[in-house]
């Protein structure tokens, strides 16, 4: 997370079109708010358009921040909104175009644990792996989905998913515990 | 909670394999750059979201889709009325007798007293009296005597002279 003051300047600059300090912005955040969106879809092309569109509504609406919140906060507002939008709109026309695996997945301990005795052929189960967990994050519904990618995913803190969904911290553990119920059971045969 | 947490970690291990799922190499190279040319085009941003402009310029069809979208029954119910007036729609267009009848109808009874009207204007105008006064208020029926355009004598009008007998 990038110092608060600095983020502040760049703002103030960004607000008064200067390019350069929204250039600043967009690569510090870019790559969370691409992975939200991202995880949310589960389609790379989508993700790319999402992302860049949430970004220049971000930018056009600069004047209208009132710095109530982070501009972190207020970013991924704009780019959860957007594409909780997007979804809804594209309910029962879900395609998904997952990105590759980076190759450190197949050193991670907790994943190796999660499939070795499943079959030999560790890269094959990864990427079945990988679609089965997507398939599954797809039938949550999108405030449920949202929640698992910022918590479990993104490593969010509840206060912070809380601000970022607008509701009350109760509201995000209760959705949290369900949704990961519901993924437990759609999951259950690659669960030990 | 913490019970929940452990309830889950199997689950959270395996939602770990979402963090190694990466975008193309040098992806995000080139992501600000394109954003920064977009704004510098002047795009708006909502290129994907022509609905939701939509929306916002008629707040009623906003009402209508979400309505829809919260209540399939009612999207089913309005679905099935508009191919019920579609079928019907359809057997009207293949029975042009059953559409034309009602039609044909209004064009007789029309015609009928269209025919009444004009053999009643005769027999007024026979029965009326060259001299005498027309009873009938019917403009068109009047037998009012009217100054020849010829300079005839009109036959209705006679000369009147008065005498005024003196002593």
């Amino acid at each position: 997370m990038p110092a608060p003051a600095d983020e502040a300047l760049l703002v103030r600059q960004a607000r008064r079109g200067d390019l350069e300090a929204y250039d600043e912005l967009v690569r510090r955040h870019q790559e969370r708010i691409y992975a939200t969106i991202y995880h949310m879809t589960a389609n790379h092309e989508d993700a790319n358009d999402l992302a860049q569109e949430s970004f220049i509504k971000a930018f056009q609406a600069l004047k209208s921040f009132k710095g109530g919140s982070s501009f972190y906060t207020w970013l991924y507002r704009i780019a959860v909104n957007k594409t909780i939008n997007f979804l809804k709109q594209r309910k029962n026309r879900i395609h998904m175009s997952l990105n590759d695996l980076d190759f450190k997945a197949e050193h991670d301990p907790d994943l190796m644990a999660l499939i070795s005795d499943k079959t030999p052929r560790r890269e094959a189960s990864l990427a079945e792996l990988q679609e089965k967990l997507n398939a599954a994050l797809l039938k949550l519904s999108e405030p449920h989905r949202l929640v698992v990618v910022l918590h479990d995913v993104q490593g969010q803190s509840h206060e912070e998913i809380a601000k970022i969904m607008d509701c009350n911290i109760g509201t995000v553990r209760s959705r949290l515990f369900y949704a990961r119920q519901q993924l437990q059971a759609l999951l259950s045969d690659y669960l030990k | 909670m913490n019970e929940n947490e452990n309830n889950f970690e199997s689950l959270r291990r395996l939602l770990v394999l979402k963090r190694y799922e990466t975008p193309p190499p040098g992806y995000f190279n080139y992501f600000s750059s394109q954003v920064l040319q977009r704004i510098r085009a002047g795009d708006s941003g909502t290129s994907a979201n022509w609905m939701e402009e939509l929306f916002a310029q008629a707040p009623w069809l906003g009402k209508w889709v979400q309505v829809f979208n919260v209540k399939p029954v009612f999207a089913s119910t309005f679905a099935g009325a508009l191919c019920l007036l579609l079928f019907l729609g359809i057997i009207y267009a293949d029975r042009p007798d059953l559409a034309a009848q009602p039609v044909l109808q209004a064009a007789t009874t029309t015609a009928l007293l269209t025919t009444a009207s004009l053999t009643a204007a005769p027999s007024l105008s026979q029965s009326a009296d060259p001299m005498g006064i027309v009873s009938s208020t019917n403009p068109v029926l009047s037998l009012q005597p009217v100054a020849s355009l010829f300079g005839q004598q009109n036959s209705l009008a006679q000369p009147v002279s008065l005498t005024i007998s003196g002593n």
